[in-house]
């Protein structure tokens, strides 16, 4: 086993719905998805959002597309129309998640390598 | 087999300009569609209109948008679909035939689809807001927008009776694709698989080219080829396929990752995608890379019959808010910050400041993910305080500036300033949103259809 970031192995989009955001995970491979089903769960998540997440989190499966989306209620200090904070969008949230440590197979290659290589689909 | 192409124009009000123009010239599309709408754009042209009453009540990029595209799409017969319309689609419609008078073009019929906007009733609906369970009735003096996201009916009516141009006032965003294919392959409203796969289609692009290569690109990582020139998507439809691709000969990426990223966007429930017309399901999608920058998109009976509600939004007055930042670099430069948040501190117990909130953040370090930043590893070479402060009253928000300010004389060492220049006011007032489900039978939509000869004929929505 080894440790990387969350980065390595999937991508990330967020947003806002009011006072909610939410950030989506999605493998880069299929075949990687159940992974990210084991390793980011709830309480993974609230590790890193915890402090500025106010409500509740939901996790939400989409296997089709290797993917999963979390809600994070209560986390814009009102949402768009009413926030103090500087980053009003939620738009920035999904780096966030990107930074979560994970623990994988070593056959597992990262994003980046796959990258620098010229082999990442 | 009937193959429609909609090209997407814009993915709020304010996009890019260009890429209008060219998915006219070269994106052989029937439709181009604009969204131009975020949640806060009606409440906030409603702020926007009280404060200065010449402000016009549709979004102020209608004409700078229409006047270069309408010769050439009445031309194509390229059809226009935009929700520009806001708080007066009827306005918007006057607006672009004087664009269209201006410019001599004939037998232009352009349509408002008009009817959401309650504000001056939703009080007295009986309705509690969503987040709060309170009723919106206590709360009637402090109203200062509401409106329903409208379905798509109102546009496919619009075509119906010839309309060149569409202009709404709020549909959920995705209806300015879901119309037009409702109204082409002339689907039945009833049939919710139906609605679905033109509401998933619609939520795809309603994002402009965060389909196509923006909003995605993350160097060593997600690349995107010529971000600069990302081009707009196009989505192709016929009975049984989908394919989004992006304008010819430009920058971006179209890939099966772009598609999966928009899918779950701005969603909570993938498994139940409220819209006006109908649930989505879109954990029912999936995607397969057909060609380089084209993707095909597999829905399968993904409906669920609509809610017997509409969603409102609410805007509440809710006081007034401002900012201020203060600079500093070099040795130094975090210690300095920190005094001066000190200083202020003081000064604001001295001024008697009544803030309803007040955040000071380290622009560089934690104002971006806030309390959930990590801890940074060294002292940073430049730190910006950040300074924002919410109020009952304007006067009590104008006592930030009026403190910080001064910090340029009797500040720290080396204290920097930012937009000092800059004369007048930084106060603005806050508008809360809140949310609200309405019984579809209190919002009666209507139609309007205009032509150059001045003739105007409205009609009702069927069952909008």
């Amino acid at each position: 086993m080894k440790r990387m970031t969350l980065r390595e192995i999937a991508h990330s989009r967020s947003g806002e719905k009011g006072n909610n955001s939410n950030v989506s995970v999605i493998a880069y491979r299929q075949e990687d998805y159940p992974l990210l089903e084991k390793l980011v769960t709830i309480e993974a998540v609230r590790k890193l959002y915890g402090p500025i997440t106010k409500g509740g989190i939901t996790r939400y499966l989409v296997p089709l597309i290797g993917g999963m989306n979390f809600v994070l209620e209560d986390v814009l200090e009102g949402g768009r129309s009413r926030t103090l904070a500087f980053e009003e969008s939620g738009k920035a949230l999904s780096s966030l998640m990107l930074t979560m440590i994970i623990e994988v197979p070593d056959e597992i290659v990262e994003r980046s390598v796959q990258v620098k290589q010229g082999g990442a689909a | 087999m009937k193959t429609i192409r909609l090209g997407s124009a814009t993915g709020w009000a304010r996009d890019r300009f260009e890429p209008a123009s060219q998915l006219v010239r070269d994106g052989r599309v029937n439709y181009l569609c604009f969204d131009s709408m975020s949640e806060v754009t009606m409440s906030a042209a409603q702020v926007q209109l009280m404060e200065d009453a010449s402000t016009p009540p549709y979004d102020p990029y209608l004409e700078p948008r229409m006047e270069p595209i309408l010769r050439e799409c009445k031309e194509k017969g390229i059809k226009i679909i935009t929700n520009q319309g806001w708080l007066d689609p009827e306005a918007a419609v006057d607006k672009v035939l004087e664009i269209a008078k201006r410019q001599g073009i004939k037998n232009l019929k352009v349509a408002a689809v008009c009817g959401g906007i309650i504000a001056d009733r939703v009080a007295e609906m009986g309705l509690d807001f969503i987040e709060t369970g309170s009723s919106i009735a206590d709360r009637s003096q402090d109203i200062v927008s509401a409106e329903v996201y409208l379905g798509a009916r109102g546009i496919v009516e619009a075509l119906k009776q010839g309309a060149d141009v569409v202009i709404t006032t709020r549909v959920a965003d995705a209806c300015v694709y879901l119309g037009p294919l409702a109204y082409e392959f002339n689907w039945d409203f009833n049939d919710h698989h139906l609605m679905a796969r033109g509401m998933i289609v619609g939520h795809l692009l309603e994002c402009g080219t965060q389909i196509s290569g923006g909003y995605f690109a993350d160097p060593g990582y997600k690349d995107v080829p010529n971000l600069h020139d990302v081009g707009n998507p196009i989505v192709e439809v016929t009975e049984d396929r989908i394919i989004i691709s992006k304008l010819p000969g430009t920058g971006g990426l179209v890939s099966e990752q772009t598609c999966k990223e928009q899918l779950i966007y701005e969603v909570q429930d993938p498994a139940r995608y409220y819209c006006p017309d109908v649930i989505a399901d879109l954990t029912k999608v999936s995607f397969k890379q057909i060609a380089p920058d084209e993707v095909e998109v597999f829905i399968h009976e993904a409906g669920l019959p609509r809610t017997p509600t509409l969603k409102a939004l609410v805007g509440l007055n809710e006081g007034f808010m401002t900012e201020e930042m203060v600079l500093f670099a070099g040795p130094g430069a975090f210690a300095r910050a920190e005094l001066t948040k000190e200083v202020l501190r003081e000064r604001f117990k001295r001024v008697n400041l009544v803030a309803e909130e007040l955040r000071m953040d380290y622009i560089g370090m934690n104002a971006v993910h806030r309390e959930s930043s990590p801890l940074a590893a060294q002292e940073p070479y430049e730190v910006v305080l950040r300074l924002a402060l919410k109020t009952k009253t304007r006067a009590e928000a104008d006592k930030l500036r009026r403190e910080v300010d001064p910090l340029a004389v009797n500040g720290t060492s080396g204290t920097g300033k930012w937009a000092t220049s800059s004369p007048g006011s930084r106060v603005r007032p806050v508008v809360g949103l809140y949310s609200a489900l309405v019984p579809r039978e209190l919002i009666p939509a209507t139609l309007v259809v205009k032509d150059l000869e001045g003739a105007r004929h409205e009609s009702s929505v069927p069952d909008a």
